[in-house]
């Protein structure tokens, strides 16, 4: 297939209709051609994935907005071999770095008075990039460790720009159905909602309320008299990064205690919160030596609407055959007020991604119940891509999923990265139950 | 013991031998009754406007006789031009008495000096606007062209110059050296209209523009690409 015609090289046309609009993010990316090798870094391997590593290179450069909204598409519309894709759900979207003189400029603007004003003490250098701006560390004046995120400027002018320029490339797509409105619509939607810290101190608390059953988690806690719109202050939290955690050499043990915790997590945020921290990215995971999770970034937090949850709660587990008229029913019953009519490929291709990846990783006979899934093996990650793209190549893409998709499959790329051992069924007939 | 006294008294402390003499009375007078002039011309620019105000009105604000105005200042263009002086001396001696500007990369000090500038500016943004337009009449003493705008530029100039000095090894000064700093002026005023037209809350894009174009015009001047 021709890289041209792709929806995610349309993205990338994109990118470079961007250097010429002042205030787009994408110009921040196409700066790197003045201030780096970035392109001399760009030396392809095979000749038939050519296109496709071209598209994550660029991707992994691009970091904004514009990443976010190709890693979505892409997740969705098959147009990249499977391993980029499974490597394209964890990248992170990524502000350009900030100098001192910038982080005092934002923070005074933001909260009035400059850094060393507010807090005993404050890092000038960052110690983590996140969505859309960078973390420094900083003391309270009463002695209390913080993390300070600050956001880059004009950042929401610049993602409106970029989303202008995407709808009028990726006409032919929204027309032919490939790229629906609808999708665009929801993608812009949460990436905009990122842009404001308010919100997402919002999204914290309740995460903070909402994982409390759930021991092994822990949330930051957000110090509202030091955040803003632009600037959000939190409680810093132990651990290491999945990277860093697998370099000591875990033990089997360990590593299925993560895994069956970083599982059960994401179903309870699904099946009992209703609303998921949907951005995967490895630095927004942090592990502990107790198989502890530190959960940070809550930028990017879906909350499904409840017939979504509904729906979900209906099929996961199923325990009758998926090729039955009574699941037909179950999942037209969902889809057909959306999409208006469930074609007989979108519902076989409901039924087969049912059937061939949750049967498998979750099978719902008691008889499983103690039997662990082995998350070591790739094969369970291509069936989970290969359903994935044929939902979106029979249009089947539910907007409502879309950012629980990439969720899930920077779930399964962890675990797989883990080689978890997990008692897949238990776990999730325990969040249903609930 | 007494004459000893005595004589330690009439003897000046060394400190107070070395320290500058302080400026006299008449000398600290007439500078407060400029900056009463200045400050009182510049609220009447920024609530009234700049063609309205008219400096009887800034003689009654700063409480003083008119005449006394004109002691000091020829015309109101005279006032505006003193405070565009304090703007840049202000923002030089900022950038120069931040201890933690002096390792900074060149884009991040010319960020700083642009950035006070602006934040200086900010409380008269009405006046600016009508200053620029005022500027552009080329008889107005407001004008880049006339005689003591050109005085300030060279002061600006001079110190930009600096700064690029110190970031570049000796070997490379030369004939950009002396280019680039007049090019900085130029972006500096394009700056300043994009700051008076900026209607995105607290300026954001502004700081935005200010911050990736200086990255992008540093690095292809340090390249040579220009």
């Amino acid at each position: 297939m021709p890289a041209k015609n792709t929806p995610a090289s349309r993205a990338l046309s994109m990118a470079s209709m961007g250097v010429d609009v002042a205030g787009s993010y994408l110009g921040y990316v196409l700066q790197r051609a003045f201030l780096g090798g970035e392109r001399g870094k760009r030396t392809l391997k095979a000749t038939h994935t050519r296109a496709a590593r071209r598209i994550l290179d660029a991707m992994q450069a691009l970091r904004g907005p514009a990443m976010k909204l190709g890693q979505t598409l892409s997740l969705q519309t098959g147009v990249l071999p499977d391993e980029t894709l499974a490597e394209l759900a964890t990248l992170q979207m990524q502000a350009p770095g900030m100098h001192p003189s910038l982080v005092r400029v934002q923070i005074k603007g933001s909260l009035g008075r400059e850094p060393d004003e507010i807090f005993k003490t404050f890092t000038a250098d960052p110690f983590a990039a996140a969505s859309l701006g960078q973390v420094h560390c900083a003391v309270t004046r009463d002695g209390t460790p913080v993390a300070v995120k600050v956001q880059y400027p004009g950042i929401g002018q610049a993602i409106e720009n970029d989303f202008t320029l995407f709808r009028a490339a990726s006409k032919p797509a929204q027309v032919s159905g490939h790229v629906p409105k609808a999708v665009i619509d929801e993608i812009q939607e949460q990436i905009v909602a990122e842009t404001d810290y308010g919100r997402e101190a919002d999204n914290i608390e309740f995460f903070e309320r909402g994982l409390a059953p759930l021991r092994f988690v822990t949330v930051p806690h957000v110090h509202r008299e030091y955040s803003s719109d632009r600037v959000l202050t939190m409680s810093l939290l132990p651990g290491r990064h999945l990277g860093d955690f697998l370099a000591r050499r875990p033990s089997q043990t360990l590593r299925d205690r993560f895994g069956a915790h970083r599982f059960e997590l994401y179903h309870f945020q699904v099946l009992r919160l209703e609303a998921l921290h949907a951005d995967p990215h490895w630095g927004n995971y942090l592990f502990d030596d107790d198989a502890n999770i530190g959960l940070v970034d809550f930028g990017c937090v879906k909350y499904l609407a409840p017939r979504s949850v509904a729906y979900l709660r209906s099929i996961y587990l199923y325990p009758g055959a998926k090729d039955s008229p009574e699941f037909y029913r179950l999942i037209e019953k969902y889809h057909a007020p959306a999409t208006g009519t469930l074609t007989r490929a979108t519902r076989q291709a409901l039924v087969e991604f049912t059937d061939n990846f949750y049967r498998k990783v979750y099978p719902p006979e008691a008889k499983h119940q103690q039997r662990p899934f082995d998350f070591g093996d790739p094969a369970f990650l291509r069936d989970y891509l290969r359903g994935g793209q044929d939902l979106a190549r029979t249009k089947g893409v539910m907007t409502d999923f879309i950012f629980m998709a990439r969720a899930e499959m920077g779930l399964y790329q962890t675990l797989h990265r883990l080689r978890a051992r997990v008692l897949t069924s238990q776990i999730v007939r325990r969040c249903l139950q609930a | 013991m007494a004459t000893r006294k005595r004589s330690t008294s009439k003897t000046k402390p060394p400190d107070a031998a070395r320290a500058p003499r302080p400026a006299g009375r008449r000398a600290q007078n007439k500078a407060a009754i400029r900056t009463r002039i200045v400050t009182a011309a510049l609220d009447l620019f920024q609530t009234k406007g700049f063609e309205a105000t008219t400096t009887r009105e800034v003689a009654r604000k700063a409480g003083i006789a008119e005449g006394t105005v004109f002691n000091y200042f020829k015309t109101k263009e005279d006032i505006a031009l003193s405070f565009f002086e304090q703007e840049v001396d202000h923002a030089i001696a900022t950038v120069r008495g931040d201890p933690r500007l002096r390792k900074a990369p060149l884009e991040e000090k010319l960020f700083a000096l642009v950035q006070s500038q602006l934040d200086f500016l900010a409380p008269y943004e009405r006046f600016i606007g009508a200053a620029v337009i005022q500027a552009l009449k080329p008889t107005s003493r407001l004008s880049p062209f006339s005689h003591r705008a050109q005085e300030l530029r060279h002061r600006y100039v001079g110190f930009v110059q600096e700064l690029i000095e110190d970031s570049l090894p000796k070997h490379r000064h030369g004939a950009l050296t002396w280019v680039a700093p007049e090019a900085f002026w130029i972006y500096y005023l394009g700056a300043l209209l994009y700051w008076l037209h900026d209607s995105s809350p607290r300026k954001q894009n502004t700081i935005a523009c200010l911050d990736r174009s200086l990255r992008i015009g540093v690095a292809m001047f340090k390249q040579g690409k220009w």
